[in-house]
């Protein structure tokens, strides 16, 4: 079924976090919504993947081995702002995922 | 006659009476019969006659620039110019208004004051060019639980209301949008681009619902609190950029500087007519509205008539600019400043907002007689009429105040209202008119017929007594 074989591909996922769970060194108390793309891309796959899995499978590009089909975000949410407890504002941008694709 | 059929009669006639109450309705709470100034203006140029005298009027004003026309060289010019006027005051575009953050909003508002001076005359204390919204400052409560979460008593509310903006997509969105121009230095000398700190800060507060903008800005902080808490509201719209100058100008000179500008003149004359204390009234505001007054304070943030929070222990509020300097004026400038600084209507809408309370906005009948032009009956009539949609003015005063208005209203502008049945307090018993009021409570949807029966036979009552005696129309 067509729903199904969505909800297991590239999904866009979110997660409510606190700034300092981002790990950037911030200090503050505010908080955010963090979201992010999750999921396989078997299904995107092009004869060119197909070629590169081949290749490495019978190992016949030495030690090299190029990257896959993954989920990445393809387009980035608004930018967030946040005012830190020496009361400084910072502004995150490109920190979370609008729209995710099999790159 | 019998009772089924009249019974029947009375609904059928009703039905129709229904339709036309609530049309007249409509209007009085869309301010439907005035046209914001665009679209009128728009209507009056496709008109012939209109569009002439429009043109004749906008000479009149370039030729006089002081409104009255002493400059307009001969008598006939000054007749002509006089008769245009006296033409327009019958066009839509007399009484237009501007709506906050509409399409063209400045464009509207350059047609609102070019019209004002010469129609309206008096510009001593300026009008709003702004439709009054009809907001409540408890509609804001109902759908802002943020404000409202247990536990929040001895909690940083501004940092309770920072969090519910991220996490709310668009608040998110307009935030960061001011935020980063307000916080992005630009040259050594600059420490923004304040042009577009201002901008960017005006959109927050036209776009982002007030639940969220004014959590941010009107959130209380508790008495002994002076640092995380009140610092984090003084820093809502980032004063070093938006508020802060090099030099602190006369508060006179600023208000000049304000006037040049269409928008900054009009946040201000909307803050001025929405936010004049009075002290008689048990909120402290003349218009007793003060939803309308954190409305129209938010309306100047992003002007440079920006005011912010004082570092003081109560609530006070000032633009950047100070009474030094203002010679013979010093009255007329400390008047000025203290309208923000000690004004008991924007404290009192402030700590209501922030304390949750909306005590005593919605008066069934008014206490305070409006003795300034701020407040026409008009105006006022249509402030309270959102109450008649719901509960809360189930009290006969209430309601037959309504009426009063509704009549008051008809008197005034004879048209509109046609159709509209009133009682006396007298004639209808009490007990009637108190069942049957609470279901009319004037809905703007009657869902089911049952509902629709008792206002029926009500309105039916109401307009046997209003023809047989059409003298209290």
């Amino acid at each position: 079924e067509r729903v199904s074989v969505q909800s297991r591909g590239c999904l866009l996922k979110e997660v409510h976090l606190n700034v300092t769970d981002l790990g950037l060194g911030y200090q503050t108390k505010e908080e955010l919504i963090f979201r992010y793309c999750s999921g396989p891309c078997a299904e995107a796959e092009t004869n060119y993947d197909k070629i590169l899995n081949n290749l490495t499978h019978n190992k016949k590009l030495d030690k090299d081995t190029p990257s896959r089909t993954c989920c990445r975000p393809i387009a980035f949410d608004d930018d967030l702002s946040f005012l830190d407890d020496n009361v400084v504002y910072h502004t995150l941008k490109k920190h979370s995922a609008r729209k995710c694709g099999c790159v | 006659m019998e009772r089924k059929t009249m019974f029947l009669a009375a609904l059928y006639v009703l039905l129709a009476l229904l339709d036309v109450l609530s049309f007249a309705e409509e209007n009085l709470r869309a301010g439907a019969t005035r046209l914001d100034c665009v679209r009128a203006s728009e209507q009056c140029l496709k008109e012939q006659a209109c569009s002439t005298k429009y043109r004749t009027m906008r000479q009149c004003v370039s030729g006089g620039k002081e409104s009255n026309f002493s400059v307009v060289a001969s008598l006939e010019a000054k007749d002509e110019c006089r008769s245009a006027i006296d033409a327009l005051k019958q066009s839509p575009l007399y009484n237009c208004r501007c709506k906050r953050g509409m399409k063209k909003e400045k464009n509207c508002l350059r047609i609102y004051w070019g019209i004002y001076q010469t129609l309206q005359g008096n510009d001593f204390l300026e009008d709003s060019p702004y439709e009054p919204v009809n907001s409540r400052l408890s509609d804001i409560f109902r759908l802002a639980p943020i404000l409202g979460e247990p536990a929040v008593a001895r909690e940083n509310n501004c940092l309770n209301a920072a969090k519910a903006c991220n996490l709310n997509d668009t608040c998110k969105k307009y935030r960061s949008a001011y935020i980063s121009p307000c916080t992005t230095r630009v040259s050594t000398a600059e420490v923004c681009n304040k042009r577009k700190c201002h901008k960017a800060l005006r959109q927050f507060f036209d776009k982002v619902p007030p639940k969220h903008s004014y959590g941010m800005l009107f959130c209380s902080c508790p008495l002994r609190d002076q640092t995380a808490c009140s610092e984090r509201r003084r820093q809502t719209i980032v004063p070093v950029c938006s508020y802060e100058e090099k030099q602190k100008p006369n508060c006179l000179e600023l208000q000049v500087t304000c006037k040049n500008n269409y928008i900054c003149r009009s946040r201000l004359a909307d803050f001025f007519a929405n936010c004049q204390p009075e002290p008689r009234s048990l909120t402290g505001c003349l218009k007793e509205n003060y939803a309308d007054c954190l409305l129209a304070y938010s309306g100047l943030i992003g002007t440079v008539m920006t005011p912010n929070y004082l570092r003081s222990p109560k609530i006070s509020v000032s633009p950047y600019c100070n009474c030094s300097n203002s010679g013979n004026n010093k009255d007329e400038c400390d008047k000025f400043t203290e309208f923000f600084t000690e004004n008991t209507c924007l404290r009192n809408a402030i700590q209501a907002f922030g304390n949750g309370t909306d005590v005593g906005v919605w008066q069934p009948m008014s206490p305070v007689q409006t003795t300034t032009s701020t407040t026409t009956p008009y105006q006022r009539n249509r402030e309270r009429n959102p109450n008649t949609i719901d509960n809360h003015i189930n009290t006969d005063p209430g309601i037959y105040h309504f009426c009063g208005s509704l009549q008051a209203q008809k008197l005034k502008s004879n048209s509109t209202v046609d159709g509209v049945f009133c009682v006396d307090p007298q004639i209808d018993g009490p007990s009637t008119s108190n069942a049957i009021l609470r279901n009319s409570a004037v809905s703007r949807r009657p869902a089911a017929a049952a509902s629709l029966l008792p206002p029926l036979l009500w309105l039916w009552y109401c307009t046997l007594h209003a023809l047989s005696s059409p003298g209290d129309l």
